[in-house]
């Protein structure tokens, strides 16, 4: 219920008993002013009974005055006869004032009997009598008397009637009164259950109205309740660790996998500054890492993932994760918050070690046969030559003996120094001769070639210089070249060229100083559907005989060195072959997490 | 030994050393034919009397596991001493000659294990077929 609508039920509700009241009032005033006029008329009638004795006790006294005047003579007791003529007068008046329906009749009898009384019979005697003479007349005194008698009888009538009246008049505002009554009591009845029933739907209205919206509040309350649970099980369930903070970096909630790597359970963890919790340092330099929180309040969007990144945990511990963190921003696009995600990659980082080294060795693999047969083969020819020596006293041919064996063992030397800088690793990059480290492994892989049925032809500059880590490189090339001995098969030919670059100033193709090493085989080439997955890490055409690392690793290597690495079909034309071109720069900013 | 000097093919690619086995066999008393590779092991093979064969494993073009299977089929009787530089040839090669030997066993070795193949009756070291026994 919109509160308009409960506004207009609350001033319904407060109206209409007001209203009702009003009405009942009124009816009550109406009833009361009908029973008001009752009494009135029941006074007026007592009036008249009243006045009605009045004057018949005026009528005897004009009449007893009469008769002591009569009998004595003597003028005082006349004086009752006049003293009444006065107040009968002004009774009759009131009377006469005071009207009732079929008394006026009886009245205006009265007042002409009373007048005929007085001229025709009263003021004759007096004047007689004040004459000297005598009113002993019977029948004059009969006739007075009977006239006082009718006078009696109608002032009798009047009394009667308006007592009569009186009675019915009683009676009449007893009806009323009872009337009075019923209709109060019905009326408060009637109000009353109006008002009541009125009341009783207002209020039904609201309250379903207040369910309602309770309802629909707790329905609410409930999908939110479900909502945030299914956000909360969500989290949970990520296998990355999730840190939320406010936006003073604040944290307020970690899920368990965030929980787990930092060592800092949530309920301690909640309301402490992230960087506390969420302790970093750069992997390599030891130095605290601008916390990725910070870095979105400055930044404000996501920041991605950075690497090398240690972990501090709660005991002091470390883990390798990656992380990265984003702004939560609110209705009005604000930053209200940052959620920081991050995941262990210690595991990774070792599977990838792990990989790195299962790579090596079985280049190694590779070339360990190789370099058996390469050594092998001098040392057979020394050992035969040392035996010839033993039975050889001729000095011209032991001379030529001993120069031979001399020349096979500079070779087993020369082989044995290859392989030993093959897997030499060095800790910081050097100088790399190129055209050096190509005609050692050229020379390592000689056999190979030769088995293969491939012929190999360098066009190697006298002196080109990168800076890098000689025994990856060598991985890099051993991988390279075999893969083109491979591919060029039986008879097939394989060029290895070494083109000096100098550095392109032009913004738009910018490049350094350095060297492309280009690897050219006559073999089928690359199919073009597998042309993306070259690099990616367990591809291999040559089933079980490769790891399918080699060039996922070199590729490694080579961003390492700052360098490109690519594989493509002969763009000449030619019709088939394919070529890796590798780009090596002199001086180059080495990426040591590039691998 | 010399007045009944047996005649061996050597073959292999690697130029010296072929060289110093030759030396080494002609100073034990055998005549010595080479070759540096297979094709050519295979024609001067069919074309003299060879009487035994010192056969390289790995060489260009075609390996000593091919040259030997080629003899096998054109004389049988022929005693082949097998040389790599290689430990663990496969099986199919190595039961397909007389002896199999890595290189750098040393001399003595070599010439002691042909002079047994050349002391015993072609069917005793020959490795089976169906000339077995035909000489």
């Amino acid at each position: 219920m919109e509160l308009k609508r409960f506004k207009r039920t609350l001033l319904q509700v407060l109206i209409l008993p007001i209203v009702a009241c009003l009405v009942l009032a009124e009816v009550l005033v109406w009833q009361i002013a009908g029973s008001n006029s009752t009494v009135t008329q029941i006074e007026r009638s007592d009036r008249r009974i009243a006045l009605a004795t009045s004057i018949e006790k005026y009528v005897v006294d004009e009449e007893t005055g009469l008769r002591g005047y009569q009998v004595t003579s003597d003028p005082r007791f006349l004086l009752p006869y006049t003293s009444a003529q006065a107040p009968m007068q002004q009774a009759v008046a009131e009377l006469q004032s005071l009207p009732s329906p079929g008394q006026d009749q009886a009245l205006a009898q009265f007042v002409a009997e009373h007048r005929t009384w007085r001229q025709g019979f009263a003021e004759p005697i007096i004047a007689t009598i004040r004459a000297g003479g005598h009113a002993t007349d019977d029948d004059v005194n009969l006739t007075g008397r009977a006239r006082m008698d009718t006078m009696r009888a109608l002032l009798d009538q009047i009394a009667r009637d308006s007592e009569r009246l009186s009675a019915e008049r009683i009676r009449k505002w007893h009806r009323q009164c009872f009337l009075v009554y019923a209709v109060l009591v019905m009326l408060t009845l009637a109000v009353g259950i109006i008002i009541g029933l009125f009341t009783r739907d207002r209020l039904e209205a609201v309250n379903a109205a207040f369910r309602r919206s309770l309802d629909l509040q707790r329905r609410r309350a409930e999908e939110l309740f479900h909502s945030e649970q299914h956000l909360r099980t969500t989290l949970a369930s990520i296998g990355d660790g999730v840190i939320t903070c406010d936006a003073e970096g604040t944290v307020q909630m970690m899920n368990p996998v965030a929980q787990e790597l930092t060592g800092w359970p949530e309920s301690q963890a909640r309301g402490r500054p992230i960087a506390e919790v969420f302790h970093i340092l750069n992997e390599t330099t030891r130095q605290p890492v601008e916390n990725p929180v910070a870095k979105v309040q400055r930044l404000d969007h996501v920041v991605g993932i950075a690497n090398h990144t240690l972990l501090i945990r709660k005991d002091g511990s470390e883990i390798a994760i990656d992380d990265s963190g984003s702004p939560i921003r609110n209705e009005a696009g604000e930053l209200a918050g940052v959620v920081m995600v991050f995941r262990d990659v210690t595991m990774d980082r070792r599977t990838r070690a792990a990989l790195l080294a299962s790579e090596k060795l079985a280049v190694a693999g590779r070339l360990a046969a190789t370099i058996a047969h390469e050594i092998h083969n001098p040392l057979d020819s020394v050992g035969n030559l040392l035996y010839l020596l033993q039975h050889e006293p001729q000095q011209e041919e032991a001379r030529h003996f001993l120069e031979i064996a001399q020349t096979e063992l500079a070779r087993v030397t020369q082989i044995s120094r290859a392989m030993l800088s093959l897997y030499r690793e060095s800790r910081a990059p050097v100088p790399v001769n190129l055209r050096d480290m190509l005609d050692d492994l050229l020379l390592l892989m000689e056999s190979r070639f030769n088995s293969l049925g491939v012929h190999v032809s360098t066009e190697l500059p006298p002196e080109i210089t990168v800076d890098g880590y000689p025994a990856e490189l060598r991985q890099v090339f051993t991988n390279l070249i075999t893969n083109a001995a491979e591919a060029a098969g039986q008879g097939g030919d394989v060029t290895v060229r070494v083109i000096p670059q100098v550095p392109d100033p032009s913004p738009s193709a910018w490049r350094p100083a350095g060297a492309i090493v280009e690897i050219t085989d006559n073999g089928p080439g690359i199919a073009p559907e597998i042309q993306d997955r070259l690099f990616q890490p367990f591809f291999t055409t040559k089933g079980e005989g490769g790891t399918g690392l080699g060039l996922w690793v070199s590729q490694g290597i080579i961003r390492k060195h700052g360098g490109t690495i690519r594989l493509d079909n002969h763009a000449d034309g030619s019709g088939h072959g394919a070529i890796a071109t590798v780009f090596l720069a002199s001086k180059p900013v080495l990426d040591p997490g590039g691998d | 030994m010399k007045n009944n000097a047996h005649l061996v093919l050597c073959v292999d690619d690697e130029v010296v050393g072929l060289r110093v086995r030759k030396i080494l066999l002609e100073r034990a008393g055998y005549h010595v034919v080479t070759a540096v590779d297979g094709h050519s092991g295979l024609e001067i093979f069919a074309a003299q009397p060879i009487e035994a064969v010192v056969l390289d494993y790995s060489m260009p073009g075609m390996h000593g596991g091919e040259v030997a299977k080629r003899m096998r089929q054109a004389k049988p009787e022929v005693p082949i001493l097998l040389l790599s530089a290689y430990v663990g040839l496969p099986d199919e090669v190595s039961s397909l000659v007389d002896v199999y030997m890595t290189k750098g066993e040393g001399a003595p070795a070599l010439l002691d294990k042909l002079g047994n193949l050349l002391a015993l009756p072609p069917a005793s070291h020959s490795s089976g077929g169906p000339k077995d026994g035909s000489v």
